[in-house]
C-alpha cells in the first residue's frame, strides 16, 4: 500500500532528523514538517480519501500510531536537549552541600518529660494540676502526716521564710490543696518544681521537679497503684519494663512501697547503672496514709486510694542517659538542641 | 547498718544462700544494698595427706614430699616448712589456684615449679597464706580425720556481710536480733534469743541513790548495776572479729561488750567508772546554765539547758544518749562500773544530737526510737558478758526508775479491708499468722476481724493500715496481681491547669525556639537586672544555701541574661530562646506572689553565612515582632495589637508593646546597652517579656470557614508623601476605616526618605482586589482604586505621587 510506505518513510526520515537535532529551534522545526499544520502528515490527507473502504480502518491505525510515536520522540528529544542544555551550562547541583536549615524549636528535655508524663497519666483519667511553690507548713507537712520532730523540716533541710512559710519541698501539698478544695473521687497528677537545701553538685541542686499522683477513691488498692504505674512505665519508656515493688516508708502513705522499673540500660541483665540489680528505683508510693485523709476531711473508713511521686530530672536522666544534673540548669544550646 | 551472717546466726537458722536471703529481705524492706565476703581461701586448695618425706638434695631446709590430694595418685610436692611430716593433713593448693593479693597487688597462680632442679606440682599451705590466721611458723595442720579432696574454700566459708539501707520508721532493725525476728516472720525456722544467766548479787551493800531522775519525761526508763572487780583487757577474737566485720573497732572488753550488746540487742549502753563518779552516784537531769562536758571524741560541748544529761553528784558525765564523757569512762586500770541500760526520749536526743552537731552509733537508735521493753534484758545480757569475760562480781541488783508504762495500742483488723487496700488475696489465717510471727498478740474476734498488740519494739505499727503494710511486706508485694487500669474521670477537664501552659509552650517551640529551664534562686545583683523591681520586691528565705543563691527571681530577665551570658562565653552565638517560669514578688501592689512569666530573647545569625557569596543576616527587631506575630496567630489571639513603648529595660526607640484584649500583656525590643556590658556579645539582643497569665486568659477566635475565591485578583499601588512619624498602622488602620469594596489586602511594599522630602517619607502600598462572586473589571477596580486616592489625600493628610 503506497500510503503505508508514505507514513513509514515520513517516520524514519523525522527519527533521523531528530537524533541530529541540537536546539529546541530544531524540534519545532521537524515537528512543523510532520505533525504541524502544515506539515507531511496532513498533506496525506487526500490520499487517505482515495483508499478503498476496506482498507480504511488499517490505513487510519497506521496514521494515527505513527503519529502518536512521532509525538513521543519529539518530547523525548526534546528533554534531551534540554539535558544536555543544562548540564553544558553547569546547572547541575553538588547536593552534598549544606541545605539551609529550617529552624524547629525544641523543648526542654525536662519539660518534654513534663509533658510526656502528663500525657499518659491524662489517658488514664488524671488531671494535671499545680499549687504555688511557696506553701505552708500545714500543707507540706503538717497535714501529710509528717512528724513534728521529722528532719525535713528543719531549716537544714528546708528554705523557710520570715512569716514561717517555706519553698514546698515537694509536689504533695498540691495533694492536700485539692482534697481540701474537692470531695472524693479524686485523680489528679501533680508536676511542679520543689525546693530542698542541698548543695549543687552533679546530682543535687536547690531545686528539682516532681510529678504526684493521687487517686482516691470508694475501693483503690495497692494493685491499681500497680496497673497504673505498669502503664506508664510501658508508655514512657517502652514495652518490655516491668514493675517492682519493695516496702518502703514515707509518713504520707501507709503501707509505703517503693517502685523500680526494670533498668533501661540492660534490660533488667544487670549492669552499673542499677548496680547490677537490673532494676532502677523511680517511684516513691504507697496507699495514703489515713491520718492524711482524716487532716483534710476525708473519713478513711469512707475512701482510700493511692499516691505516689516521681522526680522529673531522675526519669529524664534514666531515659537520655545525662549523668549530670547542672546540665538542665546551664542551657547550652548545644546540650538543649539534642533533644 | 551492717549485720554479720555469722553473728545473725547465732539466733536464727539460716537455710539459704546469702544471695537469697539478701533478695528476701530486700523485697520485705530491709534494703541490702551491699553483700561483702570475707572469705579468704581460693577455690583449688584441697584437703590433702602427707604420704613421705624425704630431704632435697640440693637444699638443707626443702623436702620432698608424695601428697594425696584424695585422688589416690600422689603429688611430688617441694615443700619449705618444717612440719611437713609424713601422716599430716593440710590444705594443698593445686596447680591452677590463684591467690589474690588482699592489699590489692598482683594475681599469684600456682603452677608446675622446680625447684632446685626437683620438680612440684603444687603449694602446701600455712594458716596465714590462706587468709585464715596471722600463723605462718608451718603447715596449717588439719585434724586427722579430715577427709582428703575437700575444698578447704568450703570448709573456711568466712563471714558474709550486708550493708543495710533501713527506712527510718524501723529502729528496731538496728540490731542482729531485731533482723533475726524479721527472718524468722519471713522463712520461720528456730528464733534464739541470747543467753543471760547472772549469778545471785554477791554481798548486801545497799545502792541507796545509786539513781536519781530528775527529768522522767527525757527519761522514762533508766537502769544501772554495779559490778566489782572488772579486769579491763583486750577482747577474745571472736568478739573482736565480729565486731570488726560489721566496721566497729574494738577498744577493751567491757567499751567492746556494750557495742557488742547494742548491734546485737538494739540497745545503747553505756558503763562509767564508779570511782570516777562524784559520790558514786548517777543523776539524770537536764543540763544546768553553763554547764560543758568533753565528750569521748576528746571535744568540749558546750550544753544548754533543754539537753539530758547524766550526772554524778556534780557536773555532767555524758550527753545522755548521744556520747560518754571523757573523764568517766573505762580506763585500763578501772575495776569497778556501773552499767547504764536506759530509754531516752527520741526527740530530745535527736535534738541534741542536731544541736551539737555530734552523732553516734547510740544516738542514731535513740533519735529513731528504741524498745524499752529491751532495757532490762539488754542489761542483763551485758552483764553476764561482762562477768565471763572480764570477770568481777555483780554487787547490785538491777537499779531501775522508771515510769509506769504506755500501754501498747489495741488495733482492729479487718481481714476484708486489709485485702481491699491491698488489691490481693490473701487468707484470714495467713493474715493472722503473719502478725503473730512478727511477735504481735493477735486475739480472734469473729469470722471477720481480729485484735492485734503490737510489740515494744514496734512503734510504727498503730493502726490497721499499718497491719495492712506488715501483711503486704510478708507475704509479698511480688503476689499484687496485675490488673487493668481503672479509666475514672473524677473531675472536669478544665481544672487540668498544665495543659494551656504545654499548649503555649508547644506554640513558642513552633516557632522555632529553644527552651530554657533556669534557676529560680539567683543572687540579688542579677535579680536586680531587672530594673522593673527594687531590693523590697525580692522574696528571699531566710535560710539561703549561699549568696549566689539568695533570692527567688523577680522576673526571667537575670537569669536569660546569664544563661544568653553563659552560651557567648562558650561561642554559641546564635540563640533564639524562652522560658516559662514562675516568679516571685513581695509588692503585692507590683504583682502576685507568685506569678507565671514568659520571656523570648534572639541574638546573633537568622542565617548563617553560606558559600557563593550569601551573607548572614542578623535577628532584628521585625524577626522578634514577627515570631510574637506568627505565636499569637496560631493562638488564635485576634484581639491585639503592638505599639511604641518605652521601657528602661529597653533601648530607647526600639521598644514596643503588646497589648492583648485591650490590656497591657507584655513589652519587647532591643534590650538596653547597659544589660549587656561585659558579656563580649557582637550582636544585639532581643527580648520580649510577657506575663503568663494575659497569654492564658487571651481571647480565643473560633475558627470558621471562609470561602476561598475562584476568582482573579486585581492589583493596584498607592504611594505617598508622609509625615515622618506617620506609622505604617495608622495608615492601615485607615484604609481599613475607608471601607473600599472588593479591597482583600493592604501590604506595604516600599518606604524610604530622601533630602528632597523635607523630612517627610515615601510609603508605598499595594492594594489586592478580590471578589468571591465574579472577576472583577478593569473599570470597577480603578474606581475604587482612586476613591481611596483621593481618601488618603484629603483624609490622612498625605500627598500623593
Amino acid at each position: 500500500m503506497e500510503l503505508l510506505d508514505q507514513i513509514q518513510s515520513i517516520v524514519r526520515e523525522a527519527e533521523t532528523a531528530l537524533a541530529s537535532a541540537k536546539t529546541e529551534n530544531d524540534v519545532e522545526t521537524i515537528r512543523a514538517k510532520t505533525i504541524g499544520r502544515n506539515g507531511a502528515f496532513t498533506a496525506l490527507g487526500p490520499l487517505m480519501g482515495k483508499i478503498p473502504p476496506e482498507e480504511k480502518p488499517v490505513a487510519g491505525r497506521a496514521f494515527n500510531e505513527a503519529k502518536q510515536t512521532l509525538l513521543a520522540k519529539i518530547e523525548e528529544t526534546k528533554n534531551r536537549i534540554a539535558d544536555s542544555a543544562a548540564e553544558s551550562a553547569g546547572e547541575t547541583i553538588d547536593v552534598t552541600l549544606p541545605g539551609r536549615k529550617w529552624h524547629a524549636g525544641r523543648k526542654h528535655p525536662v519539660c518534654q518529660t513534663f509533658d510526656e508524663c502528663c500525657d499518659i497519666f491524662r489517658r488514664m483519667g488524671f488531671i494535671a494540676t499545680s499549687g504555688p511553690e511557696i506553701e505552708t507548713v500545714f500543707n507540706n507537712f503538717d497535714a501529710l502526716n509528717a512528724p513534728a520532730d521529722h528532719p525535713s523540716r528543719s531549716m537544714v533541710d528546708t528554705f523557710y521564710f520570715a512569716d514561717g512559710r517555706i519553698m514546698r519541698s515537694h509536689t504533695s501539698p498540691v495533694q492536700i490543696r485539692t482534697m481540701l478544695a474537692q470531695k472524693p473521687p479524686v485523680r489528679i497528677v501533680a508536676p511542679g518544681r520543689c525546693y530542698r537545701r542541698d548543695t549543687p553538685d552533679a546530682t543535687h541542686g536547690v531545686y528539682f521537679h516532681q510529678i504526684e499522683g493521687l487517686y482516691i477513691d470508694t475501693d483503690v488498692s495497692l494493685a491499681d497503684l500497680k496497673s497504673t504505674l505498669m502503664a506508664f512505665a510501658a508508655e514512657f519508656f517502652g514495652e518490655g519494663i516491668r514493675v517492682r515493688m519493695r516496702p518502703s516508708f514515707f509518713p504520707f502513705t501507709e503501707p509505703s512501697v517503693e517502685c523500680d522499673f526494670t533498668c533501661v540500660m540492660c534490660g533488667g541483665k544487670g549492669c552499673k547503672v542499677c548496680k547490677n540489680s537490673g532494676w532502677i528505683e523511680c517511684v516513691g508510693a504507697g496507699m495514703v496514709n489515713p491520718n492524711v485523709l482524716r487532716n483534710v476531711g476525708y473519713d478513711p473508713e469512707q475512701c482510700q486510694g493511692f499516691a505516689f511521686g516521681m522526680g522529673i530530672e531522675r526519669l529524664t536522666m534514666i531515659k537520655h542517659r545525662i549523668e549530670d544534673l547542672r546540665l538542665f540548669s546551664e542551657n547550652d544550646v548545644r546540650f538543649l538542641e539534642q533533644f | 547498718m551492717q549485720i554479720s551472717l555469722d553473728w545473725l546466726s547465732d539466733y536464727i537458722t539460716l537455710n539459704t544462700t546469702p544471695e537469697e536471703l539478701a533478695a528476701t529481705l530486700t523485697r520485705a524492706g530491709l534494703e541490702v544494698e551491699e553483700i561483702v565476703s570475707t572469705a579468704t581461701v581460693p577455690e583449688g586448695v584441697v584437703t590433702a595427706k602427707i604420704l613421705s618425706r624425704e630431704k632435697h638434695p640440693n637444699s638443707d631446709h626443702l623436702s620432698i614430699c608424695k601428697v594425696d590430694p584424695g585422688t589416690g595418685e600422689p603429688l611430688q610436692i617441694v615443700c619449705g616448712a618444717p612440719n611437713c611430716d609424713a601422716g599430716a593433713i593440710v590444705p594443698l593448693a593445686t596447680i591452677g589456684t590463684t591467690f589474690k593479693d588482699p592489699d590489692g597487688g598482683k594475681d599469684f597462680t600456682i603452677g608446675k615449679g622446680k625447684l632446685r632442679g626437683v620438680e612440684s606440682f603444687g603449694m602446701m599451705c600455712s594458716a596465714r597464706e590462706l587468709g585464715l590466721s596471722n600463723d605462718h611458723e608451718g603447715l596449717m595442720i588439719l585434724p586427722p580425720d579430715t577427709p582428703l579432696g575437700l575444698s578447704v574454700a568450703q570448709m573456711f566459708k568466712g563471714d558474709t556481710v550486708y550493708s543495710l539501707e533501713l527506712t527510718q520508721n524501723r529502729p528496731d532493725w538496728l540490731s542482729h536480733w531485731g533482723v533475726a525476728r524479721d527472718v524468722y516472720a519471713l522463712q520461720g525456722g528456730e528464733l534464739k534469743f541470747p543467753a543471760a544467766d547472772l549469778p545471785p548479787v554477791k554481798g548486801t551493800e545497799p545502792f541507796p541513790d545509786l539513781v536519781r531522775v530528775e527529768a522522767p519525761d527525757l527519761c522514762p526508763k533508766y537502769t544501772a548495776r554495779v559490778i566489782r572487780g572488772v579486769k579491763v583487757a583486750e577482747s577474745p577474737e571472736w568478739m573482736r572479729k565480729r565486731l570488726e566485720a560489721i566496721g566497729i573497732r574494738p577498744i577493751n572488753n567491757i567499751v567492746d561488750i556494750t557495742n557488742y550488746v547494742m548491734m546485737e540487742l538494739g540497745l545503747p549502753l553505756h558503763v562509767f567508772d564508779r570511782s570516777l563518779l562524784k559520790e558514786g552516784r548517777i543523776v539524770v537531769r537536764r543540763a544546768a546554765k553553763g554547764e560543758s562536758i568533753t565528750a569521748l571524741d576528746g571535744k568540749k560541748y558546750d550544753l544548754e539547758p533543754e539537753m539530758l544529761v547524766i550526772a554524778d553528784a556534780e557536773k555532767p558525765i555524758a550527753i545522755a544518749g548521744v556520747m560518754g564523757g571523757e573523764y568517766s569512762g573505762v580506763l585500763d586500770s578501772t575495776t569497778e562500773v556501773v552499767l547504764e541500760a536506759a530509754y531516752f526520749n527520741k526527740t530530745s536526743v535527736r535534738t541534741t544530737s542536731a544541736r551539737l552537731n555530734l552523732s553516734s552509733d547510740a544516738s542514731h537508735r535513740y533519735e529513731r526510737g528504741a524498745d524499752i521493753g529491751m532495757v532490762e534484758k539488754a542489761s542483763a545480757r551485758a552483764a553476764s558478758l561482762i562477768l565471763e569475760l572480764a570477770g568481777g562480781e555483780l554487787v547490785s541488783d538491777l537499779v531501775s526508775v522508771a515510769e509506769p508504762p504506755v500501754p501498747q495500742p489495741h488495733i482492729l483488723c479487718r481481714y476484708g479491708r486489709i485485702r481491699s487496700l491491698l488489691g490481693m488475696e490473701v487468707g484470714d489465717l495467713e493474715i493472722s499468722t503473719i502478725f503473730s510471727k512478727l511477735g504481735m498478740e493477735v486475739e480472734p474476734l469473729n469470722d471477720e476481724s481480729c485484735r492485734v498488740i503490737p510489740p515494744t519494739y514496734r512503734a510504727d505499727v498503730l493502726e490497721e493500715a499499718d497491719l495492712a503494710e506488715e501483711v503486704a511486706r510478708i507475704h509479698g508485694l511480688d503476689k499484687i496481681p496485675d490488673t487493668a487500669v481503672r479509666a475514672v474521670k473524677c473531675a472536669d477537664f478544665s481544672a487540668d491547669t498544665f495543659a494551656p501552659v504545654a499548649a503555649i509552650r508547644n506554640a513558642l517551640v513552633s516557632t522555632g525556639l529553644y527552651e530554657c529551664l533556669g534557676t529560680s534562686m539567683i543572687d540579688e545583683k542579677t535579680a536586680l537586672l531587672d530594673s522593673d523591681f527594687t531590693k523590697e520586691d525580692l522574696v528571699a528565705p531566710v535560710n539561703p544555701i549561699s549568696l549566689d543563691l539568695a533570692v527567688l527571681r523577680p522576673s526571667l530577665l537575670g537569669g536569660m541574661l546569664a544563661t544568653v551570658k553563659r552560651n557567648i562565653s562558650r561561642k554559641n552565638t546564635n540563640l533564639a530562646l524562652f522560658e516559662i517560669g514562675t516568679c516571685f514578688c513581695k509588692t503585692p501592689e507590683k504583682y502576685p506572689e507568685e506569678r507565671g512569666e514568659v520571656i523570648l530573647a534572639l541574638t546573633g545569625q537568622r542565617h548563617p553565612e553560606r558559600f557563593s557569596g550569601e551573607r548572614a543576616e542578623l535577628y532584628d527587631f521585625y524577626d522578634l515582632k514577627g515570631l510574637i506575630e506568627t505565636f499569637l496567630e496560631e493562638r488564635g489571639n485576634p484581639h491585639y495589637t503592638i505599639r511604641k513603648s518605652e521601657d528602661r529595660r529597653f533601648a530607647k526607640g526600639e521598644c514596643a508593646e503588646l497589648v492583648l484584649d485591650g490590656k497591657k500583656a507584655g513589652v519587647f525590643g532591643r534590650i538596653h546597652p547597659s544589660l549587656v556590658k561585659g558579656m563580649r556579645l557582637q550582636t544585639p539582643l532581643y527580648v520580649a517579656i510577657f506575663q503568663l497569665s494575659n497569654l492564658l486568659t487571651a481571647s480565643r477566635k473560633p475558627v470558621y470557614y471562609q470561602p476561598v475565591s475562584p476568582f482573579p485578583p486585581v492589583t493596584r499601588d498607592v504611594a505617598f508623601l508622609a509625615p515622618a512619624d506617620m506609622e505604617n498602622e495608622t495608615v492601615i488602620a485607615f484604609i481599613k476605616r475607608a471601607k473600599v469594596p472588593n479591597l482583600t489586602g493592604i501590604q506595604l511594599f516600599d518606604i524610604f526618605t530622601n533630602d528632597s522630602m523635607n523630612g517627610r517619607k515615601s510609603m508605598a502600598y499595594s492594594l489586592t482586589f478580590r471578589s468571591g462572586e465574579r472577576t472583577l473589571t478593569d473599570e470597577e477596580v480603578n474606581k475604587a482604586h482612586e476613591k481611596l486616592r483621593s481618601k488618603l489625600e484629603h483624609g490622612l493628610g498625605v500627598e500623593l505621587r
